[in-house]
């Protein structure tokens, strides 16, 4: 009876034990899981079901550069600061930019990630323990010889003031031997992003206070160093980013019209002036379009899930450029018809083409454009 | 009753944490002479409109520099919140103000929290702009911080490159008075608690200085509000570690648990009004380098927003 007694006491403490650990656990389970960090894109490959994109994307997430491609990831670089990779004309290499706290410097790297040779030196002399005697790179680009770099550079610069200027220096130079191409306006952040475009020139996009008082950005395109340039967009639309398609014909850029809001928007683009907008995707939070070199969609970041870390996106062409109507049915042989034609029944309207998310727990570098390799 | 004592141990951290940070009580300092006389509304009273309320929001630099219970306050919000119609309204009163303290004498508001704590804050803005507070939450620079990084960060299109040469170094650096450069980019982005808090206290590369800064504050305030609609009641225990301490709240526990759901169904933005005290409302060239109010515009419009 005593011996029955414990036995019984001491299930009852098991059975206590795991009835409050489970519950323990249980709850720990029911967390939203939004705070949980994104995994590398090396540990998580674009889902099963995912399709592959054409070439060779690639991408930064946490100071570190990869490569998408045939639908696996590779990590090119490690986390230090990388960002903002862009392809040499030929495809052979990269420019990047390497950040630290202080500074970030213009790199040449590989397409495996080994770096050739470092472009800028914006790192302040130790013995200077002025903050405000270094400098930031961000935003290369090269022209289309391959010959010049073009990037946002904080020069000049005037004590609280810094802004960044539209730069254009030989890639083989020095930014000594560089010229600056804009004039950005003061306490504002300045003029980033240069697309060198093929009439010459660039197009960019410059911060400035709006009618409103409050901070707008709007493409601007200048084809002279140190020229006035002009504005591409207005005021109220507040766009950024602007991306160039593999004919030269079409800009992509967001728009954000002033709010908490990134629209991705579209226009024809004639080597002076872009023609009527054309909004693709306006809900979602688009960063970074980019133009898929075979032309076949656009690649854009936007967050996966409500607030959540940016995912990469991708949307076919047909949601932007409809497939041609199939042609008129052919005279019925045998002869001459008489009588009225039957009139062809009208095709079924196509549902329309909807962005689709390639990756799901990445937590890719908003600020960082991608680059595309066909 | 395992499984009551396993949920016991799992939300008790978190609940020790909330009543330390929560409910606190608050003493409005007994009015000044001077106030008797300047006071342009001797009692606020209570919102006639059912359910409303109005929360007075602080935040301060609370690294090395300054003593725990004697720091100003770099961001002051009033929200106001109507429930029925679902309209919120968030009004940024610019630190420099100058203004009669409830603790006797004028001189800028953000030093009305240093004279007296939370009390001598919400009872200087009542009493300058006529309004009634329910309740205030403060919180400190690592506080932010943390909460951001405890949500997992928050999603926001930010403005403009926000390019900083003199940022102070104060919330990691062994030396409270070094300074360190800031680059956000802008553009939409995922920004964890050190860049979200880089992006709202930068000030110097703005034009408008602490109007521009006050700005981006509301910017990340929606942000933190629509990050919050995906958290579940088992977050908590989690959030309430990373911020334990940085925090404090007059709103009681039992009113959190009714403003949760509420957060979440503010979806409307067209609903959601913001208030920068810009010119003419404000303008330069008071004392010590404060910035003057304009009564005469400022109490029409709070007495429209905030009623």
């Amino acid at each position: 009876m005593m011996i029955s007694r414990f036995l019984l006491g001491a299930g009852l403490a098991v059975v206590m034990l795991v009835c409050g650990t489970t519950t323990y656990v249980y709850l720990g389970t029911k967390q939203s899981k939004v705070a949980a960090p994104a995994q590398k894109p090396t540990a998580a490959t674009p889902r099963a079901q995912a399709l592959t994109l054409p070439g060779t994307l690639y991408l930064a997430q946490s100071g570190a550069l990869y490569s998408l491609s045939a639908g696996r990831f590779h990590q090119l670089t490690p986390e230090a600061g990388w960002t903002q990779p862009s392809l040499y004309p030929d495809g052979s290499n990269l420019v990047a930019v390497k950040q630290t706290r202080a500074y970030s410097d213009v790199y040449v790297i590989n397409r495996f990630g080994t770096v050739l040779r470092q472009v800028t030196s914006n790192a302040a002399p130790a013995r200077n323990k002025d903050t405000g005697a270094n400098h930031w790179s961000f935003y290369p680009r090269l022209s289309a010889d391959g010959t010049t770099l073009w990037m946002a550079y904080d020069q000049p610069k005037y004590g609280y003031d810094v802004v960044l200027s539209i730069w254009a220096m030989p890639l083989g130079g020095t930014v000594r031997q560089g010229r600056l191409w804009t004039s950005a306006n003061d306490y504002t952040g300045g003029d980033v992003q240069p697309l060198p475009v093929r009439q010459g020139g660039a197009m960019y996009t410059k911060y400035s206070y709006g009618p409103d008082t409050k901070l707008i950005s709007q493409l601007w395109y200048t084809s002279r160093a140190a020229s006035a340039g002009r504005a591409l967009t207005t005021a109220a639309e507040d766009c950024r980013t602007p991306a160039l398609s593999p004919d030269g014909t079409q800009v992509a850029m967001i728009c954000t019209y002033e709010k908490q809001v990134s629209y991705l928007t579209i226009a024809s683009w004639n080597g002076s002036t872009l023609g009527a907008r054309r909004t693709l995707v306006s809900d979602q939070l688009v960063a970074q379009p980019t133009w898929a070199p075979d032309g076949s969609g656009i690649a854009f970041l936007a967050p996966g899930v409500a607030a959540g870390e940016f995912q990469l996106w991708w949307l076919p062409k047909a949601a932007y450029s409809p497939p041609a109507p199939s042609p008129s049915p052919s005279p019925t042989p045998g002869g001459p018809h008489n009588g009225p034609l039957p009139s062809p029944s009208p095709p079924p309207p196509a549902p329309p083409v909807k962005a689709i998310q390639v990756t799901t727990n990445d937590g890719f570098d908003a600020t960082s454009p991608l680059a595309w390799l066909g | 009753m395992s499984s009551v004592a396993g949920g016991l141990a799992y939300f008790v951290p978190a609940a020790q944490t909330a009543l330390e940070a929560t409910g606190q009580v608050i003493q409005l300092p007994s009015p000044s002479p001077t106030s008797i006389f300047t006071s342009r509304s001797p009692s606020p009273s209570p919102s006639s409109v059912p359910g409303a309320f109005t929360v007075l929001l602080l935040g301060s630099d609370d690294d090395s520099k300054f003593s725990a219970d004697h720091v100003l306050t770099q961001s002051m919000i009033l929200v106001r919140v109507v429930p029925s119609t679902k309209e919120v309204t968030m009004l940024s009163i610019p630190r420099d103000l100058y203004v009669h303290l409830s603790t006797g004498g004028f001189a800028k508001i953000d030093g009305a929290y240093s004279y007296g704590g939370p009390g001598a804050a919400i009872a200087t803005v009542q009493q300058d702009f006529g309004v009634h507070i329910d309740d205030y939450i403060w919180v400190g620079l690592l506080g932010l911080v943390k909460l951001i990084d405890a949500i997992g960060g928050i999603d926001v299109v930010t403005s403009n490159p926000v390019m900083d040469d003199y940022y102070p170094a104060d919330i990691y650096s062994g030396w409270p008075y070094d300074y360190e450069r800031v680059a956000v980019l802008a553009g939409p982005q995922h920004l964890d608690g050190i860049h979200a808090m880089q992006y709202v206290r930068s000030r110097h590369g703005d034009l408008q200085s602490d109007f521009g800064r006050s700005q981006r504050q509301q910017q990340v305030l929606m942000a933190i509000r629509q990050k919050a609609k995906q958290l579940s009641p088992a977050d908590l225990p989690a959030i309430s570690a990373a911020i334990g301490g940085e925090l404090k709240t007059s709103i009681g526990l039992s009113k959190v648990a009714q403003l949760l759901p509420l957060a979440a169904s503010f979806d409307n933005p067209d609903q959601i009004r913001q208030i920068v005290l810009l010119p003419p409302y404000t303008h330069g060239d008071g004392p010590d380098g404060s910035i003057n109010p304009n009564w005469n515009l400022i109490l029409p419009l709070v007495r429209q927003y905030f009623p």
